[in-house]
Formats: C-alpha cells, structure tokens, sequence
C-alpha cells in the first residue's frame, strides 16, 4: 500500500486543525474586542479572504486557532502557522446600499493574521 | 428444464441504467485505477461510502434540544462543538480518524438570542458542518444564496418565509475557513414541559443553517419549489 500522506501522519488522532496546534512562532497579535482592518494582499494563486472585505474595519469576535495559511496551504507548504480571527464586521460598513433601519445587522468571517492590520 | 414464465413477478436480466455521464465514468475509472495502484483499498472505499451515506441533521437536533434543556451542557456546546458532539454520539475524526475532507474538525455553536438572529453561508463553496448536519441542501450551494445572503440577508431570509423584526439584530456567518458553525436557534413557545426527544423532533435542518425558526407544529423542512430558469442554457 502507498505511504500515509504527511497530513494523515501528523493529524489521526488530533484532527485538523488541532494538528496545527502550538506551532506558530508567536502569540496571537490581536484578542477579542481588537479593531482591525482588513489588508488588500496579493492574491493571484489563491486566496480565502473575500473581496467584500478589503479595506473593511471590523472588530475581532474570536481568536479561533492556529493553521497554515489557506494562500500556502493550498500549495502544500505548510511549515508555517498562523492565528485566525473572526471578525465582525457592520453591514453598514460593507454595503452601501444597507439600510439604516437595520443598523445592528452585522457579518462576521475569519481571517488568518497576515490579513489583519490593527486600529487605533 | 420447465417454461419459466414471469408472472411469479422476476423480470429479465436487463441493464441497471439506461444511461451514463462523463463524470460517473470517469470516477469509475479513477476509483478503480486508485485501488489497483494501492492508494486506498475497495473496503476503504466502501467504509468512506457508507459514511457519507450514514450522517444527517438527527445529530445535530439533538445537540440543539438537549442545549434548551441543560444549561450545562449548553455551556459545553458553546465552548467546544466537537467535544459536545460527541456527547450526541457524533466523532468529528470519523472514519479517517483526522476527520473528513472539507469539514475540519473545529465546530462552533451560534447561539441565538432574543436580539441576534444567526445565518450561516459559505461564500466561497459552500462549507457545512456535514458530520454532524448531514449533506447540505442544494440551494446553500448555489451561488443564489451565497451570493445574495451576505448582501441583502433579510430579503434572502423572506424568501425563506422568514422575516425579522428590525429589533433583531441579523448576523451572517461567512465560514471561510476552517471553522464550521450551526445555529442554535432559540426555544420557541408552546412546547413547556417537552421531553428531549420532542423537542429534537421539531429542530429541522434549516433551523441549524439559520434560515428557519423551530416550531412546535413543524417537523421537516418544507420542499423547494422549483421553477424554470428565465433565461435557461441551450445546448
């Protein structure tokens, strides 16, 4: 039978993104309640952050967990781990036609840390 | 050897489908190129196949119901979703034993409140909480819905026959990454003194995606009306 790939290796047992745990090579940059913006980043062989978010300022709900990035992971290279967030965003500030009346109506993603730049 | 005629009900021997596509064809041929070069076994595949087949929503129904009934255990829901799936018999690392393809092992609770309606939606493709919720129903596939519901979310929800008051507030959950969500919709009136199992029973899969709200008459997911496309695709 063919070898184990080196996912199914590193995560039986652990699950992924579990397997990813304590392997970023610092603290998480931002914690819940952080304002953050989102970077408009290269993004021409792959990418999970959306368009509708470039630019946007939102607010860290959730610091989820450590994982690859999707922009390398996609590629296999995986020797490097990120924090992800949850970021909460109003619709206000990402639609411009969003109506008024509904001013608390919110949308919220995850990001991986590269994507994120700190508000004052 | 006697006559053997059919009206005992037998039918004669005839092909199973009158017709085949490229792309059963063609994962014929990679399933069978895949275990004759070792890649996975047939009972592999058989194992992986009866899975797929084996999950759907009754889990996650559960999870909901019981999270009405035990503060406690709702606590746990909302702190760790794979370690309270297992309370409702669901192992988020089955049957691979690292989890699935596309589901990842890392699920979170939306729990709603009297001011906060959640809906969930994969922009991207069309990411679902699967071992615990089941196959995702067609329409959160289509780019429709995920197009529409992170822009105009309340128009999206009516036509799901649910509208929201302006006093609550709708939150969309893009799940992008490797997160999944279901929402734990809250307890609607009229089911005082209901037992777990009755209560599991009206916690329909559209009420997990956020698109519904439980109901102490409704039990399934009413059907999609279909219509022909406005501008369908000629071949």
């Amino acid at each position: 039978m063919t070898k184990r790939s080196h996912h199914a290796e590193i995560a039986t047992g652990k699950g992924d993104p579990q397997c990813f745990s304590n392997t970023t090579s610092a603290p998480s940059k931002f914690k819940v309640g952080d304002k953050v913006r989102i970077k408009e980043l290269p993004d021409i062989f792959y990418t999970r952050t959306q368009v509708y978010t470039r630019g946007a300022v939102g607010e860290v709900a959730v610091v989820t967990h450590e994982s690859p990035a999707p922009e390398d992971e996609s590629w296999d290279n995986t020797d490097h781990s990120e924090w992800f967030y949850i970021v909460r965003f109003r619709q206000k500030d990402l639609w411009p036609e969003y109506p008024d009346c509904y001013a608390n109506d919110t949308l919220q993603t995850e990001f991986s840390e590269r994507w994120l730049e700190a508000v004052k | 050897m006697s006559d053997h005629d059919h009206s005992h009900g037998h039918r004669p021997p005839a092909p199973m489908v009158e017709e085949i596509s490229d792309f059963e064809i063609l994962e014929i041929a990679v399933r069978e190129l895949a275990i004759e070069k070792g890649l996975f076994s047939a009972d592999d595949h058989r194992r992986f196949t009866e899975f797929a087949e084996s999950i759907g929503p009754l889990p996650a129904a559960r999870l909901v119901a019981r999270a009405w009934l035990d503060p406690e255990f709702k606590k746990r829901a909302l702190e760790d979703g794979v370690k309270a799936s297992l309370e409702v018999g669901v192992n988020w690392l089955d049957p691979t034993g690292f989890g699935t393809p596309s589901d990842y092992t890392d699920l979170r609770v939306l729990e709603d409140t009297p001011t906060v309606k959640h809906v969930v939606v994969c922009t991207l493709c069309s990411c679902y909480p699967r071992p615990i919720l089941g196959h995702s129903p067609e329409w959160y596939r289509t780019p429709n819905y995920r197009r529409r519901v992170v822009r105009w979310p309340r128009q999206v929800l009516s036509e799901f026959g649910l509208q929201l008051p302006p006093e609550i507030d709708v939150r969309v959950e893009d799940s992008n990454q490797k997160c999944r969500f279901m929402v734990l919709p809250m307890r609607p009136a009229g089911t005082e003194g209901w037992t777990e199992d009755q209560l599991a029973e009206i916690v329909t899969r559209d009420c997990m995606i956020g698109v519904a709200l439980p109901h102490p008459d409704r039990k399934v997911d009413d059907k999609r009306p279909v219509h022909p496309a406005v501008n369908p695709v000629h071949h």
